[in-house]
Formats: C-alpha cells, structure tokens, sequence
C-alpha cells in the first residue's frame, strides 16, 4: 500500500471530505453575510455536487488491500450501499433548502458530508479497525446532527440520549471486537471468522457466544433492533427534520451493509453462524413484534415513524438471519433498505412541512392535510401505503423479495413461522398508517388556511413519490440495477 | 383456376422501432383519462379534447403501426414483432411482459381506435347536456386505453390486466347513470357474470403459465403459442382424454365466452343497454364484447394446436358449437324485443355467435372479416339508435315511434345501410361477405349442423331487422313528442361509419380476399375466379335468397302498416305462448334467480352468521390484546423512560452539570435495558448450544 493507492481507494470519502471543507470555507467565508436561507441553498448545492462527484468516484475507487490483507472491497453490497448512502444524503441535503433550523447551514451540511464518508467506509469495510473507525466517523456526525437544532430544547435531549446510548453500545462493540481479536489474533474479517470457527470447536463457545451478542448490541442499536432501540423514538422525534431523515436513512444503510458484510464472511451451518442466525432471528421476532405494537398507540407522528423504523429493521433483519451468501439475501436486503430510506425521507419531508405550518407533529394536525395542500396528503398516502407494503407501490416489492429471499434460504417451520410472523405484522402496520392517512383525508381541517412548503421540498417529494410509485410498477428495473453490482 | 402462389413469406421478428413504441397505443388514452380524473366537473371541453386527442394520436400511431406491417407483408415478409421485457424478478424465475405487431394486432388496433374515435366525437353531442360530462369521458378514455391494451399484449398476464381494465370500465360506463336503480344492477349482473368467466380464464392463465413456463405468446421460438410449447402441451394429459392444450383452450374459452356474451353468460349483455348509448356502441357492439374474439384468435394457435390438415380438434367444435346455438338463440329472443337497443344487444349477442363459430369453423381469418365488418355496421346501428333516441326524446319503445323516415334524414338512410350490412344484403354491403364466409366454412365443416342453425339464424336476423326498422322509420307517427334530427356532431360520424359499412365489402370477396390473405400472411392474388370455386356460387345464391325471405316476411307482416301502439303485435297472435316465451328472454334469468342466485343467497347469510358470531369475537379479542399491549407499552414508555428523561433534562436546562445528571440514575435505565438485552441474548445462546 503507498499512498497513491489510499487515495484512489479512498476517492469517494476524500471526495466527501474536501467537500466538507469546501462547503464550510464557502458559507464561513464568501458568503458569511447573506441570508440564511441564501446560504443554506449555496451549502446544500455544494453538498450535493460531493455526493455527485463522490458517486462517479465510487464506480473507479479500487479495492484496497493492505499487504495480502482487504481492507475495503469494491462492487457487490458495498457498491450498492455506497451509491444508496450517496444518492439518499443528496436527497436529505436538498430537504435542508426549506428547512432552515441553525443559523450555521454550511456547518450542518459538512457534518452531514463526514457522516455519509464514514457511511462510505462502514459499507466497503472488510477488517474490524477499518469499521470501528467508520462507525465513529458516522455516529459521532449523528450525535451532532441530532443536537443541530441550538435553540430546540428537544434536540438536546433527543442527541444527548442518543449520545449515551450510543457510546455504550459502541463500548459493547469494541468488547466483542476485542474478544474477536483475542480468539483469532486478526482483525481481518475472513481471518477473523476463520479463528472464531477453530475456536468455537476447541471449546470457545462461550466466549464466541458472548463476542457476537456484544456485537449484535452494537450494531443492534445503529439499526434501532429492539431491545436496544430506546433512543429512536426520542431522537426521531426531537432532532431537526432533515438530520432525523438521515439518521433514518443513510445510517441504516451502512449498518445494514456492514451486516450484510458479516453475513457473508460466516460460513453458513457452522457453529459461529447458528448462534449468529439465532441472535438475529431474536432481535428479528422482538422488533417486528415491539415495534409494530408500540407504533399502535402513538399520536406523535415521528415517534410513529420511529416504531415502524423498527418493525422495519425486524424484517430486514429477518433477511440478515436466514442469510445465503449467494448474494439473493443481500440484493434483497438492499433493495429494502434503499427504498425504505427514500421513503423514509420522503415521510420526514412531508411532517417537517406540516410541522412548521402547525406547530407539532401530532396526528391531530394531519387533519384535513388533503384540503389544506392536496399534493402533500397524496404524497403522504403514496410513502405511507408503501411503507405498510401495499401494492403497486416498491414497499410491497421490497417486503416480497425479502420475505421471498428468506423462505428459498430453508432450515425449517423457524424461518416459515417468523414470514408468517412479518407478514401478520404488515397487516398490523397497516392500521397506524392509515391512521395519519384517515386523518389527513377524512377528518375535519383544524383551520382553511393552505399548509404550505418550500418549491425544492415540494419537488423532492414529488419525485419521491413517483420513484416510489414507479418502482413499484416495473420493480425489475432497481432489482436489475442492483444485480448489476454483483457480476 | 387459382394459380399456385409460389411466394413464400419469410418471418421477419425483429422489433423495429414502431413496435418498440406500440406501448404508446393503450398509455395515452390511459394517461389522458388520469389526467381527466384530476379536472374539474366544469371543465368539459379540456375533458373531451384530452380524450379525443390522445386517442387521436393512438390512431395515429396504429395507423403507422399498420402501414409497418402492410410494408411487410408486401415485401412478403411474415410480420410478428414482440417487444418483451420482464416486469418483475423473483428468483431465477421471471414475470415477463411485452407487445406484438403482427396483422392481426395491426387490424384490431386501427379498428379500435377508428371506431373508438367516432364514438368519443359523437359522445360530444350526446352527452352534451349530462352533468357528468368529464367523468362519462375519464371513464371512456381509460376503457379505450385496456381495450387497446388487450389488443397489443403479447404476454397473456398483460393480456388479463388489460382486459380486468376493460371489465372495470364497462362496470363503470353501464352504471354510469348509477341513480337509475335498473342501470346500477345492469352494471353489477355485467361485472359478475363476466366475472364467472373471467375464474375460468385466470385458471387457464395459471395453467399456461405452470405448464410453459412462460407468459409470453412469441418470445422468438420459447412463447406459449410457439410451436415446442404447443406440442409439449399435446402431449400432457389433462384427464377426461384431453390434452392439455384442448383443456387450457377451453379455460380461455370460458373467459372469453364471458366478455363477449355467448350463452349461457349472454344475460348481462342485454341488461348492459341501461348505459348511455356512446357506451352501448363503443363496448358492446364495436370492442368489449369483441375482446372474447380477439381472444381466441389471439390464442388461435393453441385452440387449433393437434389438428390434422383440415381438421378440427376438440376446443374448436366447442366454440363452434356454442357460437352457432349463440347465434340461434339470440336471434330469437331478438324477434320479440320491443325496446330498441335491446333488439340491437340480442342481435349483438347473436353476431358473436357468428363470429365465435367462424373462429371455430374457418380459422381467425373469416371469424375475425365479420369482428371488423361488424363492429362498423353495429357501431353505426347503436349511434343511429341513440340519434333516434334523441329524436324522439329518450324514448326507447320502439312501438312508440313510427314514421321517422321523414324526419330524421340522415339518421334513417345510415341506419337502413347498417340494418342491411347487419342482414347481409347481397353483394354490396360488408356484412354479406363477412356472413357469406363463415356460412361457407360451415358449409365445408364435416358436420352439417352448425351450417343449419347459422342459415336459420341469418334469415330471423334479416326477419328481425326488418321488424325494427318498420317499427321505428315507416308506418304512422306514434310519439308523443316531435322528432327531430341529431345534430351534425352526431350524424357525421354516422355517415363515415355507414361509408365503412359498404366499402369493408372490397376487401373480403372472394374475388379478392385480401383480408384474410393479409391476416394469413398469404399474398392476395384479385381474379374474379375466385367466384368460381365449386359449390361457392350456389351458396352465395342460397344465403341471399335467406336474407331476401327474411326482409320480405318482416315487410309483409310489419311493412307500412298502420299501427296502434298499444295494439297486439301481429306475431304475437300468430304464435301465442311461444311469443310469450321469447318475449321473456327463454327465461334463462329467472333460472338463474332460482337456481345460482339462490344457491349464493343462501351461502351469503350462513357466512353472514359465522361472520359476526364467530370470527367477529375472535377478530374484537384479538384487537382487545392489542390495544392493552399498546397502552401498557406507551404507559411505560412516557411515564419511567421518558419522563425519567424529561426531567432529567429539566435539571440539566435549570443548571445542573451534564456528568451529575449521568451519575444522578437517568443512564442507568438505558444500561439496564440494555444489559438486560444483553444477557438475554447470551442465555437464549448458551441454551440453545447445550449438548
């Protein structure tokens, strides 16, 4: 390795990066003095320019290895997750347009560019320092984003139990990896899965248990996997509008990518990949469950979002359980996440709009939202329904593959009772959807006057909406664009 | 003598860029009618001229489309070009739709969207005073979009999606004027009867798919209609002796035999008049009703799949057999009808029977002369009915009209031309030569009975027209109201459709059977020899000399007679009960009320019962569960870990240090959680890895 080759297999993050300062050299100095929607339309430009760029860097990045030893793969799920975080932190810069909460726009969209480069690495990481290092990179941005709002009391909250929760389970994660380090003397993770696998046969299978649910705890909580989701909730429900986007989205793709990652190297039917299966097969059952029953009975639209972010990750993590490493899960996995992200975003577009127009985001004040902007409720009504699995929309498609993808891995009534479980949960979550939905076209409006949003909001959720809507209609088109990573 | 063509037409499959966007055909009338969908009631003229244009184009676009392949076919090329893609992916296995241009698609397409044009213009006039303007063209334009759709599927799936679009907006159109309680149960008895033969057809869809393997029809040598499916399909047995081509066949069969009304599922189409008359034009006389037809042409191949040389198999005796008692039976009942448009309908169902048994007898080519042919002449009976209407204000009995032919001008002479195409007058009219060819196919088909029941069909045909037209433009003036004729908007499309009616003759003689050459991928050699054919001339003699018998008894019992309204009418004192029995339809829906019907009323309220006694209390229990489960989650929720939180956060604003907060217990819920998780997770592990 010199480091010639750490910066062509890096481009995608130094892309990031320089951005990043790009964008605060910008907004700190040229354009200090002008307003702070001017200037959060220059930040989130900028912003968007890296993603693009970093996107064209992401298809001629190299693999890099370190002596015989991968450290960042390329194509494949990281590939797909790579582009996924780029395209999707694009997407949630662009909400920032109409969305001014800080008075430091070019700070936030630095911090959100960091964010995404650490996303980056998390998805093409093949050795456990380089995910470690990732993982900060990407959390200690989010602890930030949370608390952007200054002023906002709840954004505080939201990003201190967020912070707490966080660095303990990044502590547990460290543990495990640790403890990995200790079994295999390699940080490598194919080396690494290799040692686990002597070592759970010479009587190791306490500590490869106790290693991999510490782990489990520490990815566990990045994709929000009941019982280590407390701070979802809160932190959806206090972080600024776009920084909960995110959070939503692009954080999950990469934790998601780096599961996927580890699905892979286990050698599946081995010790290490039962008790692994069996973990998440837990988390799986107890998220779909917890996260469908809680969403039940809220009436804060973005903790509603927040619990079925977390039915969300149960299914998906359903997919990480009964995992083939032929590539069908993984596809599967990330067609799910990518389009549960969009539309995720979407749905936070939608309640921050609604929010500045009303005050809060309770269920009460979707109210009449179809008299009141008729193209907000029916975008409303796409992500929503899509979200419950309903089709033509891509949440249906999404749902199908990955439920698909589980019942052709096998092993037994386990993987056929937990579909059917994810399936009766789908019906479930239909009726929380449409209960913002019945409110925002059924119910009376609370006031005549025209909730209004910005024309770059108003225009990213259209497309959303349509992407949403035309994916769903011809799905093979993301499905083929996605296997085209792994030839 | 009819040379030996020596031409041999070469198949030409490769998409050119016409095919590539014939999807633009059904999508712009599709997109015209969700963009009408959005308008405002009021806003009529951006309705209309959004409907007409889009479909303007797609004739267009067909026309090209049409012109592509008659390039073809004169280069002596077999045109059949599919555009395929797949829609969806699971697995190694895919869900694959696509298009066909081949001469069949390329006639049906310019048929539709012509006569579906006219229809949409004259519409205008007709509708001009409904308050439902925009919707009555919303729904037509989406019903012109799934017709076209069926037309061009090459995929039997896009094929079903397509025709549940057209089931849909026929539900919709025939209840359009949904407050008249007679037209909202016309829609609903339309959309459940085609629905039993719709169970049918999606059966044999499944069937075709698990036993191909493929949903496409050509798919360059791997379709379903291709002939190593067809002859792998031949050889699996079926049961009850049949292959399973022959038992798929009839699937299909049953699914078409829905949609265009042959017995016993005809009883919705007479009902289906309740709509307004654009409608009773546009879907059932000239495309709806005529998708059963396409059907089966379409799926020709597998219909005809294990005959020998001029041999039929059994699928095809069954169609021909049911087309033929269709045409019989329709044409009865037809004599008896008083009202109308539901003269024109029986006379509609009994011209699919023509048609189904012309599929049956002499192949796609002279079922399918008689679709095209028909849909002009009935398109322009139903108009020219509807124009009659408006005359003499909404009223439909015929008895109450009489003696318009003074009035209404235009209206009478393009309706005499459609009533004789109907009855195939001789020589110049379209429906001579289009009847004449199935006649002759049933003439030549080794069992003679179909032959008789389609001649005595075609005299009641001419017998029964002939009663109509009388009724309604000759004899004394019986309205209440003074007639008067339509507007221009109205009787020119008439006019253009009464053109077609004769000029469609030029393409199907005998002398010149481009048509059928065309569709036969054949080329068309003109010699008047063609008239010579044994035994062609004596048959031609013996089907005018029916039709001539059946217009002379109608005008001599019904011609210019002075007639009371009230009065009995004269077959009716001839015939008696047998009247009485045809007058009310054989009673075929009254058997059905007693027999079906009751049978579903019955298994209605018994789930009625189950339902709310029993799944009703396990539904409310289950939901009971859930409900606490939520409530004792929320409780927990806001009172120890957020309020803990929230007050945690309190001190904190109020001045407290971050780290007293940490120490002061807030964090330790969260890492009692969380060990909790922890150890659960490991005690799960280690019991489940004990030996």
């Amino acid at each position: 390795m010199n480091y010639n080759e750490l910066f062509l297999a890096t481009l995608p993050e130094t892309v990031l990066e320089l951005a990043a300062l790009l964008v605060l050299i910008v907004d700190l100095g040229l354009v200090r003095n002008a307003g702070p929607r001017y200037r959060a339309v220059v930040a989130a430009f900028f912003g968007v320019a890296g993603c693009a760029v970093a996107l064209w860097a992401v298809s001629i990045a190299p693999a890099l290895h370190f002596g015989s030893t991968l450290l960042l793969t390329v194509g494949g799920t990281a590939g797909v997750a790579q582009c996924s975080i780029l395209i999707l932190t694009g997407i949630t810069l662009l909400l920032l347009v109409d969305c001014v909460f800080s008075r430091n726009p070019g700070e936030y969209v630095a911090v959100v560019l960091m964010a995404a480069a650490g996303g980056l690495l998390i998805a093409a990481a093949q050795d456990l320092l380089v995910i470690f290092t990732g993982l900060e990179l990407l959390s200690v941005s989010l602890y930030i984003l949370a608390a952007f709002a200054k002023k906002s009391a709840a954004s505080a909250e939201s990003s201190l139990k967020y912070y707490l929760f966080g660095g303990m389970a990044a502590a547990f994660l460290l543990f495990g990896f640790s403890y990995l380090y200790g079994l295999s003397a390699s940080t490598s993770l194919p080396q690494v899965v290799l040692g686990v696998s002597v070592a759970s046969l010479n009587g190791g299978v306490a500590l490869v248990s106790v290693a991999l649910v510490m782990i489990a705890v520490g990815l566990g909580f990045k994709v929000a996997a009941v019982p280590f989701h407390f701070w979802a909730p809160d932190t959806y429900e206090g972080a600024p509008a776009p920084a909960a986007a995110f959070i939503a989205s692009v954080s999950k793709v990469a934790s998601f990518a780096l599961l996927i990652s580890i699905g892979t190297a286990l050698v599946p039917g081995h010790g290490a990949a039962q008790s692994w299966s069996l973990i998440l097969a837990v988390l799986a059952a107890a998220s779909m469950i917890f996260g469908n029953v809680a969403a039940l009975a809220q009436t804060s639209v973005r903790r509603l979002v927040a619990y079925s972010a977390i039915a969300h990750a149960g299914y998906i993590l359903l997919g990480l359980a009964y995992f083939e490493p032929s590539g069908r899960n993984a596809q599967a996995i990330l067609y799910y996440i990518l389009t549960y992200g969009l539309t995720t975003i979407g749905a936070f577009g939608v309640i921050s709009a609604v929010e500045r127009a009303t005050g809060n985001d309770s269920i009460g004040n979707f109210a009449g939202l179809h008299r009141r902007n008729p193209v907000l409720a029916a975008v409303l009504l796409v992500l929503f329904l899509s979200l419950a699995g309903i089709p033509p929309l891509v949440g249906f498609w999404a749902k199908f593959n990955l439920f698909a993808a589980v019942l052709m891995v096998g092993g037994g009534a386990a993987p056929f009772a937990l579909v059917a479980l994810a399936v009766a949960f789908s019906a479930v979550s239909l009726f929380y959807y449409l209960q913002v939905l019945k409110s925002a076209y059924v119910a009376a409006p609370a006031a005549e006057t025209k909730i209004k949003a910005g024309p770059v909001t108003m225009l990213v959720l259209i497309v959303i909406a349509l992407a949403v809507l035309g994916c769903g209609c011809f799905p093979a088109y993301l499905q083929d664009w996605i296997a085209g990573f792994y030839l | 003598m009819i040379q030996e063509t020596a031409l041999i037409f070469t198949p030409q499959t490769a998409a050119s860029a016409i095919t590539g966007n014939l999807w633009l055909i059904p999508a712009l009338p599709i997109v015209a009618s969700g963009i009408i969908a959005l308008l405002k009631q009021k806003r009529r003229v951006p309705a209309a001229a959004l409907a007409i244009g889009s479909l303007g184009i797609s004739l267009l676009i067909a026309i090209a489309a049409f012109a592509h392949v008659l390039a073809g076919w004169m280069a002596n090329h077999a045109v059949r070009e599919t555009f395929n893609f797949s829609w969806i992916q699971v697995g190694t296995s895919s869900v694959d739709l696509g298009w066909v241009l081949d001469p069949l698609s390329a006639v049906m397409l310019v048929m539709v969207c012509f006569v579906g044009l006219l229809i949409f213009i004259y519409s205008v006039g007709y509708m001009a005073h409904d308050e439902n303007f925009t919707r009555f063209f919303c729904f037509l334009s989406l019903f012109a979009g799934g017709m076209l759709g069926v037309v061009i599927a090459n995929s039997i799936l896009l094929l079903f999606m397509s025709w549940e679009i057209v089931g849909l907006t026929s539900y919709l159109l025939i209840g359009f004027w949904y407050h008249k309680p007679s037209a909202a149960a016309a829609a609903k008895k339309a959309f459940v009867t085609t629905r039993v033969g719709d169970i049918f057809f999606l059966l044999g869809i499944v069937w075709l798919f698990s036993s191909t393997g493929t949903l496409l029809f050509y798919s360059h040598g791997a379709g379903s209609l291709e002939s190593l499916a067809l002859s792998n399909l031949l050889t699996q047995h079926a049961g009850l002796g049949l292959s399973a081509a022959t038992a798929i066949g009839l699937l299909i069969f049953a699914g078409a035999a829905g949609k265009s009304g042959q017995v016993p599922l005809h009883v919705w189409l007479p009902d289906a008049m309740e709509g307004p008359t654009p409608v009773s034009a546009l879907i059932h006389a000239a495309t709806m009703v005529a998708a059963g037809v396409y059907l089966i042409a379409r799926v020709y191949p597998l219909m005809s799949a294990g005959s020998l040389a001029g041999g039929t198999t059994v699928a095809l005796t069954v169609v021909t057999w049911v087309g033929a008692a269709t045409a019989v039976f329709a044409a009865l009942i037809a004599v008896a009808q008083n009202d109308i448009k539901r003269i024109l309908a029986y006379s509609t169902v009994s011209q699919l029977g023509y048609m189904m048994a012309g599929l049956g007898l002499g192949g796609v080519a002279v079922g399918f002369f008689h679709l095209i042919t028909h849909a002009f002449f009935k398109a322009l009976l139903f108009m020219g009915a509807g124009s009659v209407i408006h005359g003499v204000h909404e009223e439909q009995d015929i008895r109450h009209m009489g003696g318009l032919n003074a009035k209404m001008k235009t209206t009478f002479v393009t309706y005499g031309i459609g009533m004789l195409a109907l009855c195939g007058f001789p020589l110049v009219f379209s429906g001579f030569w289009s009847k004449d060819g199935i006649l002759e196919a049933a003439h030549n088909g080794a069992i003679k009975g179909p032959f008789y029941m389609l001649a005595f069909g075609a005299l009641l045909t001419a017998f029964y027209m002939t009663r109509q037209v009388s009724y309604v433009f000759f004899g004394n003036k019986r309205a209440h109201h003074e007639a008067h004729e339509s507007p221009k908007v109205m009787t020119m499309p008439l006019a253009i459709l009464a053109f077609f009616a004769i000029a469609l003759s030029a393409i199907g003689t005998p002398a010149w059977p481009w048509f059928k050459s065309f569709l036969n991928n054949e080329a068309a050699p003109f010699e008047f020899a063609g008239f010579a054919e044994p035994g062609l001339a004596s048959l031609m003699l013996l089907s005018s000399c029916i039709v001539l018998v059946g217009i002379g008894l109608g005008w001599m019992i019904y011609g210019n007679k002075q007639q009371d309204a009230h009065a009995k009418d004269a077959l009716e004192k001839a015939l008696g009960p047998i009247w009485t029995l045809l007058a009310n339809r054989f009673y075929v829906d009254e058997l059905y009320g007693v027999t079906v019907i009751a049978l579903y009323k019955g298994l209605a309220i018994l789930t009625d019962f189950f339902d709310r006694c029993v799944w009703g209390g396990i539904v409310a229990l289950v939901a009971w569960v859930f409900g606490l489960c939520a409530k004792i989650n929320r409780f927990l929720d806001e009172t120890f870990i957020n309020g803990g939180f929230d007050k945690g956060c309190e001190q904190l604003s109020t001045g407290g240090g971050i780290l007293s907060n940490v120490e002061s217990g807030r964090a330790q819920t969260y890492l009692r959680y969380l060990a909790v998780g922890m150890i659960v997770l490991v005690a799960i592990l280690l019991w489940s890895a004990r030996p």
